[in-house]
């Protein structure tokens, strides 16, 4: 279990915690005036100078001897901050988790708040140039983004009900993204995402760079070596290259240090051969978000 | 490998200052494989509205992470671009 379930899981899994979802925690936070200053301007989180640094060329800059110990220490503080003066034009507080595909449903159908809509994805869009309406937002934050014309998707319903809200993830999870709940700002939780590397600003501060904007799943895959087949399936389904066929086994093999735990590699497989376990009872990676 | 500079003229891309509109065109963002590039609303332009289309222009952000493949540069409509190291 990591520090975040343990502050605000209530005794479980923190994105499973009804309470992160209410809109009283919203309320008590005052956070609609933050979020839609945050929203106005996110595409300029890079650009803009934060505590002195822009993220441009950030890899040369964390790789600078005790400057970039500093930068990355400053950056975690504030992807993790939990301080009440936050700074709508950065992004403090906002990070979030891999989660499967069936707690994304769980997530969707019972602690959601309404209103749930349907929004252009911002990293796609601003890093891509693709309009692809996948992000899944509620709770306060609906009522933010619904009034950004730029990320409501065209020809197509904006506000979804719940079982529409499992199948546009359904239809994400088949085109190969990674379902991820997000913290904005912690502890509220108000968008499940369907990232995928390397366009997602979280995933790329976390491959790239170590920062950690989203944690790993609380499981990881596990091949089960008497079923698989080597259809190679899976392959090409991992984001993390963390799976790989060995031709001397004739079946594939996981890396648990590099896998997220999202599942995409367990849902397309044909013969039910890899099954996720939670994270904690595998002792190499236990803890290791 | 030293560091790669990627520079874009703001004259010939980017509406504020008489190129085009970055939004109509994208070309280099999708054709750049580890997502080099990102399209923002300018800081301090015209801030204060963001749908202003003059306000919008593409930067390269993630600078070490450049591959050096020239594709950008090569898919330009106005030859705004410039790699070098």
């Amino acid at each position: 279990m990591c520090k975040w379930c343990m502050k605000h899981g209530a005794g479980g899994k923190w994105y499973l915690n009804a309470r992160n979802y209410s809109n009283e925690l919203a309320e008590s936070m005052n956070l609609r005036a933050y979020l839609e200053e945050q929203w106005r301007n996110f595409e300029q989180v890079y650009i803009r100078k934060i505590m002195g640094v822009s993220s441009i060329g950030l890899g040369y800059k964390l790789k600078m001897p005790i400057i970039g110990r500093l930068i990355r220490w400053s950056v975690e503080r504030m992807i993790h901050s939990e301080s009440p003066n936050r700074n709508p034009v950065r992004a403090d507080g906002h990070f979030g988790q891999v989660i499967p595909i069936e707690e994304a449903k769980l997530i969707m159908m019972n602690l959601a708040a309404e209103p749930i809509i349907r929004n252009y994805c911002m990293c796609r869009m601003m890093q891509k140039g693709i309009k692809d309406a996948c992000c899944i937002n509620f709770g306060l934050l609906s009522g933010v983004i619904e009034k950004l014309p730029r990320f409501i998707p065209e020809n197509m319903k904006t506000r979804i009900t719940r079982e529409e809200a499992v199948e546009a993830l359904e239809e994400q999870n088949q085109k190969g993204r990674v379902s991820t709940v997000w913290f904005q700002p912690v502890p509220y939780i108000n968008a499940i995402c369907s990232c995928e590397v390397p366009q997602c600003g979280g995933l790329r501060l976390r491959m790239d760079y170590g920062l950690y904007t989203v944690y790993k799943a609380e499981y990881v895959a596990e091949v089960n070596p008497d079923l698989c087949q080597g259809c190679k399936a899976c392959v090409a389904r991992c984001q993390f290259g963390a799976i790989r066929f060995s031709p001397t086994l004739e079946r594939v093999i996981i890396d648990l240090t590099k896998c997220f735990g999202c599942g995409l590699c367990r849902d397309i497989c044909h013969y039910n051969a890899i099954r996720l376990v939670p994270r904690d009872e595998v002792p190499g990676v236990k803890g290791k978000y | 490998m030293g560091k790669t500079k990627i520079k874009i003229d703001y004259s010939k891309c980017g509406n504020a200052t008489g190129g085009i509109d970055p939004r109509s065109c994208g070309k280099c963002l999708f054709v750049c494989d580890p997502a080099v590039f990102v399209r923002h609303p300018a800081i301090g332009v015209k801030e204060e509205n963001p749908y202003d289309p003059r306000c919008w222009q593409v930067t390269a952000v993630w600078l070490d992470l450049c591959t050096r493949c020239g594709k950008c540069v090569e898919v330009c409509p106005q030859k705004a671009i410039t790699v070098s190291w």
